[in-house]
C-alpha cells in the first residue's frame, strides 16, 4: 500500500503550490501516472478520499491521466510502444532497457479558487 | 477557479534525499545495493555467506530494513560487519529519508561495500529509490516461476536476479525454462545467479561479480 505514501506526498505538495497561489480551496488535482509505475488507480483513489480530510483538499476530485509507456531503440532510434513482457524493438528486433515514458508518477495540475 | 499547471514528480521529496545520499557514497566510492524479495525467500541467508566469503578482503556494512525485529540484525552483527536496524513499524518499504539516517549512524569512511536489505515484500520497495548503484532481487524456487510476471516492476529495475533454493527445486513445480524466458522479456541485462545457501551453492560467483562490481566503483573516486 505505498499508494498511501504517495497520496501524502501529493497533498503536501499540492497544499503548499495551492498556499504560494494564494487559493483558499483545492477543487481538483490532476496526475500523470505511467503504465509501468505500478501504482494502482483505484488505491490511489481510496487514499486521496481518506488522505484529504481536514485539509485545503478536502471535497476535490482526483483525476488520473494514464501515461502510455514508450522505449526508445539505442540503435535505430525508433520510438516503439512497449509492455513489461515486450520491449523488443519492432525494426531490429532487440532489447530495449532506455524506456522513454511509463514511469511517470507527477502532479500535472490543480485547480481551485 | 483558476487552475495552475505544477508538473511536479510526487516522489521529489525522495528523489532529492536519494541526490544527497548517493552523492555521499559516491564521494567515498562505496558500491551499495538494495536487496529486494519477498519474504522468506533467502535475503539475509545469501547475505550472511556473502559476508563470511568476502568479509576478509572486503570492508561490509549492512542497513536491515525490517517491519518490527532485529533478527536479521542480529544474524549479520554474528557475522561481524556494522549494521544498523531500520524499523519501518508498518511502512512496506524503505525509503530515502529512512537511509539518511542510517548513514549518519554508519562510519562510511573504511566501507567499501553497503548493502541495503529491504523489507521482505516484492512490490512497493522497487518504487523507490534509496540511493544504490545496483538493485538485486532474489527469488526462491519455492515461490514458483510464475512470480517475475506477477510482480514485474522489481524484476524489472533489478540489475540482477538470484534464483535461490536450488536444492528443493525439485520438491517444487518450478519451470527454470519458463522463469529465464519470463526474466528475459522483462529484463534482458539483467546479470543472473543461482544459489543453494544450504549447500553454499552459488555464491562464489556472485562475490566474484561482486568484486569486479566494487572495484569499478572505487576506480571512480581514485
Amino acid at each position: 500500500m505505498h499508494e498511501v505514501s504517495i497520496i501524502q506526498s501529493v497533498v503536501e505538495i499540492v497544499t503548499n503550490k495551492a498556499i504560494e497561489n494564494k487559493f483558499t480551496k483545492v477543487n481538483k488535482v490532476s496526475l500523470k501516472i505511467g503504465e509501468l509505475s505500478g501504482v494502482m488507480t483505484q488505491s490511489l483513489n481510496f487514499a486521496f478520499k481518506s488522505c484529504i480530510m481536514d485539509t485545503m483538499l478536502e471535497g476535490s476530485t482526483l483525476e488520473i491521466q494514464k501515461v502510455k509507456a514508450v522505449a526508445e531503440c539505442i540503435d535505430c532510434m525508433q520510438q516503439f510502444p512497449i509492455d513489461h513482457f515486450n520491449k523488443l524493438c519492432p525494426k531490429c528486433n532487440k532489447f530495449s532497457s532506455n524506456i522513454i515514458s511509463g514511469y511517470e508518477l507527477y502532479i500535472n495540475t490543480i485547480e481551485g479558487d | 477557479m483558476s487552475e495552475i499547471r505544477v508538473v511536479t514528480n510526487i516522489l521529489q521529496t525522495n528523489d532529492e534525499i536519494t541526490a544527497k545520499n548517493k552523492k555521499i557514497l559516491d564521494e567515498k566510492g562505496i558500491y551499495v545495493i538494495n536487496l529486494m524479495s519477498s519474504p522468506g525467500s533467502g535475503k539475509t541467508s545469501i547475505l550472511e555467506r556473502i559476508i563470511a566469503k568476502l568479509k576478509n578482503d572486503i570492508n561490509i556494512a549492512v542497513i536491515e530494513g525490517d517491519i518490527y525485529t532485529t533478527k536479521d540484525a542480529q544474524r549479520i552483527e554474528a557475522q561481524g560487519v556494522p549494521v544498523i536496524q531500520i524499523n519501518t513499524g508498518g511502512a512496506c518499504h524503505l525509503d530515502a529519508e529512512m537511509i539518511k539516517g542510517a548513514l549518519n549512524s554508519l562510519i562510511l569512511d573504511k566501507v567499501d561495500l553497503l548493502v541495503i536489505e529491504n523489507v521482505g515484500n516484492l512490490v512497493c520497495p522497487a518504487e523507490f529509490e534509496i540511493g544504490e548503484d545496483i538493485k538485486i532481487s532474489v527469488l526462491s524456487t519455492t515461490e514458483g516461476n510464475d512470480k517475475p510476471l506477477k510482480y514485474p516492476l522489481m524484476f524489472e529495475k533489478s540489475g540482477a536476479i538470484i534464483l535461490n533454493k536450488l536444492d528443493l527445486i525439485e520438491y517444487t513445480d518450478f519451470d527454470k525454462i519458463e522463469f529465464y524466458k519470463d526474466i528475459k522479456s522483462l529484463n534482458a541485462n539483467a546479470d543472473t545467479f543461482e544459489t543453494s545457501c544450504v549447500k553454499n551453492q552459488g555464491i562464489d560467483e556472485i562475490c566474484v561479480w561482486l568484486k569486479s562490481k566494487i572495484q569499478n566503483k572505487k576506480m571512480t573516486v581514485k
